[in-house]
């Protein structure tokens, strides 16, 4: 009931100004909004999603802000949660620890009249007013494969990795990548039926690479689904092998050395801060009213025109890193 | 030097294992295999020989990892506030961490008269619940750290040109000869080592020759401590990076291959040689997979099913000694 009334005041107030016609400074519903983004931890990724939350706050003139949990304990997310729901923001931006965990929460900000934007989580979709994602999994999958094999030249023995056999992004996207290059360069021969596990440890990857270079002395190219690529291009310097091309997820922090001395031919990724400020863009148009639908634009780079499917915001914002531009980011 | 039994066929086992692999694949038997599987064990084998002094001792530590990487996380840490890029120093502080750590293990192992199995699981999470609120949970990756890290993670002792590439010997090569000659001095060759392993087999006894279990226990403790600063130090400058979060979780392995290697649980028996054939037989089984054109869903039960066998059968063999020496022990049906 307060909700209400609150809002018709919000609208009351914002009615006038509008009335009024002032443009120099933001309207009062405006200032009104709080938007609270929930990131999963205090990490290079995130610090980069809270400088578009922050460009967000500027651009439209509301109350956006970020909480960051101390760990990855999905634990601490229902807490700050539970902590915004008594505080009665408009919405809460969460990038989940562990999506299924959070169900019970956001199932009671949604009853209190929060709105619950997700990112990262489109297994919980049909749990909340709207999941954003970069891309759809197929269409960044097929850029692994693309460019694998433009830097194979179309030709050779290559093997592909995962995180692990049960990651479901992970495996969209190899799929998709073999597909892509079975399709595109025949004469490329992938080793194995079935992807290889780096089990998201540098030296998993290392000591599967030396392995695969041992068993299979004629391999010419690898990609990686899991950032841990740059182990396999360290594998490779270690061997002398710049015969071979990697192609990996990579974030500049762990992986600009081996992009700028050409042991990873191109990184994949992208951009946390875009990624942030669409999703609390589209939290910010729910709050309003408004609709989230197809070609809805979301006003960050590579979310101007989302297609919608089954309560997912898809965009297509990948980033591709080279030697050139990656010492631009700092993520 | 005298070999053990087991030890024998712990060899004989690796030697078959060898050849079966080389046989579906020949490429596997080459000095570059024995060159990789010196590189990737090269954590492993420090930390065994420091699990091996604990467990003569008639205790266990599940804390290394978690040692191994709060050691070298902190040390990382003040490098980079400090700016110093020198490895000597990365493997110093991450030594001197671990020694603390050892310290403080050893004092409420013998304080508290826990199982040191329940202590070492308390402090392996306090230690690095403490390196996370002190120290931070940031990653620091190639492009960050000194590149003196990388330069001895990637070193080469020893370099042939081959078919593809370059072979190489890795520098890590020469701490893990120093651990495992110290090892040995101190365990043959010294009275603290004769302590140790007096208070693994009975403490009382022990007690009564005049030992100090006390200071033994510091000495085991604080040693795997420091052999931790510098297993987390030689990984963390291989995988050139580090998180806050990686090794924890890899401590079982490490116990495994002492105890396949012939480590009793109980205390008081356990050689050098055995418990490095049983590191070495954990790698190459999951080194070999590839090799022998098996997927990656097949790793985990393949390396289970060989160490339950290899497991089994050191117990089989340590019934067949006690009942050459005619002891039994009542067995409830």
């Amino acid at each position: 009931m307060k909700k209400v009334v609150k809002t018709m005041l919000a609208a009351g107030i914002a009615l006038s100004v509008a009335v009024v016609g002032t443009t120099a400074t933001y309207a009062a519903d405006e200032q009104d909004i709080t938007v609270v983004m929930i990131v999963k931890q205090s990490d290079p990724w995130f610090d980069d999603m809270t400088t578009g939350i922050e460009r967000l706050k500027e651009d439209l003139g509301i109350n956006a802000y970020v909480q960051t949990p101390v760990s990855g304990d999905p634990s601490q997310q229902i807490a700050i949660m539970e902590n915004l729901i008594s505080q009665k923001v408009d919405a809460i931006c969460v990038v989940p620890n562990d999506p299924k965990a959070l169900i019970p929460t956001i199932k009671k900000a949604r009853e209190a009249g929060i709105k619950v934007v997700t990112h990262e989580a489109p297994d919980i979709a049909d749990s909340v007013d709207l999941d954003v994602e970069a891309f759809r999994s197929e269409d960044f999958g097929k850029l692994y494969g693309d460019y694998l094999g433009e830097a194979m030249e179309g030709k050779g023995q290559y093997a592909g990795f995962v995180g692990g056999l049960t990651m479901t992004t992970h495996m969209a996207w190899y799929n998709a990548a073999v597909q892509e290059i079975a399709e595109k360069y025949p004469d490329m021969e992938n080793i194995s039926s079935e992807p290889y596990e780096d089990k998201n440890s540098l030296d998993t990857a290392y000591s599967r690479t030396v392995e695969i270079l041992k068993a299979y002395p004629k391999i010419k190219g690898f990609f990686d689904c899991s950032v841990h690529g740059s182990a396999i291009a360290q594998a490779l310097k270690d061997k002398k092998r710049t015969d071979v091309k990697v192609v990996s997820l990579a974030m500049p922090s762990t992986s600009a050395n081996y992009l700028k001395d050409g042991s990873i031919y191109k990184g994949l990724a992208w951009r946390p801060a875009d990624a942030g400020y669409a999703t609390a863009y589209a939290a910010y148009l729910l709050v309003k009213g408004d609709q989230v639908e197809n070609g809805t634009d979301l006003k960050a780079e590579g979310y101007h025109d989302i297609k919608l499917e089954n309560g997912i915001a898809y965009g297509f914002a990948p980033l591709v890193f080279t030697a050139e531009n990656v010492g631009d980011y700092k993520f | 030097m005298q070999i053990e039994r087991s030890e024998v066929i712990l060899l004989i086992i690796i030697a078959l294992y060898a050849l079966g692999v080389a046989v579906v694949n020949p490429a596997f038997l080459s000095i570059e295999t024995v060159f990789d599987l010196v590189r990737t064990s090269s954590r492993d084998i420090i930390l065994v020989m420091g699990l091996l002094l604990i467990m003569l001792s008639g205790g266990i530590d599940i804390s290394f990892m978690s040692m191994a990487l709060v050691g070298s996380y902190c040390a990382t840490v003040i490098m980079m506030r400090y700016e110093f890029s020198s490895v000597a120093v990365l493997i110093t502080l991450a030594c001197c961490f671990g020694l603390i750590m050892g310290l403080f293990n050893a004092l409420l192992v013998s304080w508290l008269k826990l199982p040191p199995f329940i202590i070492t699981l308390g402090t392996m999470n306090l230690f690095h619940g403490l390196m996370a609120t002190l120290a931070g949970t940031r990653t620091y990756g190639a492009g960050i750290l000194p590149p003196s890290f990388n330069e001895f993670g990637s070193g080469y002792l020893l370099e042939i040109e081959g078919e593809y590439g370059v072979i190489g010997l890795s520098v890590s090569i020469i701490p893990v000869a120093l651990v495992i000659v110290l090892t040995w001095f101190i365990i043959y060759k010294t009275m603290l080592g004769r302590g140790i392993v007096a208070i693994g087999n009975s403490e009382e006894a022990a007690l009564r020759l005049g030992f100090r279990p006390l200071w033994l226990r510091l000495f085991a403790y604080g040693y795997i401590g420091v052999l931790a600063g510098l297993a987390g130090s030689l990984y963390i400058c291989q995988v050139n990076a580090v998180y806050p979060d990686k090794m924890i979780g890899e401590e079982l392995m490490v116990v495994a291959g002492a105890v396949i290697g012939g480590t009793s649980i109980s205390g008081g028996k356990g050689k050098i040689f055995g418990a490095i054939l049983g590191i070495v037989i954990i790698y190459l089984l999951k080194s070999t997979l590839i090799f022998l054109g098996l997927s990656a869903s097949w790793n985990n039960l393949f390396v289970g099913i060989i160490l339950v066998l290899s497991l089994s059968f050191t117990a089989y063999q340590e019934k067949m000694r006690n009942q050459r020496h005619l002891l039994f022990k009542v067995e409830s049906r």
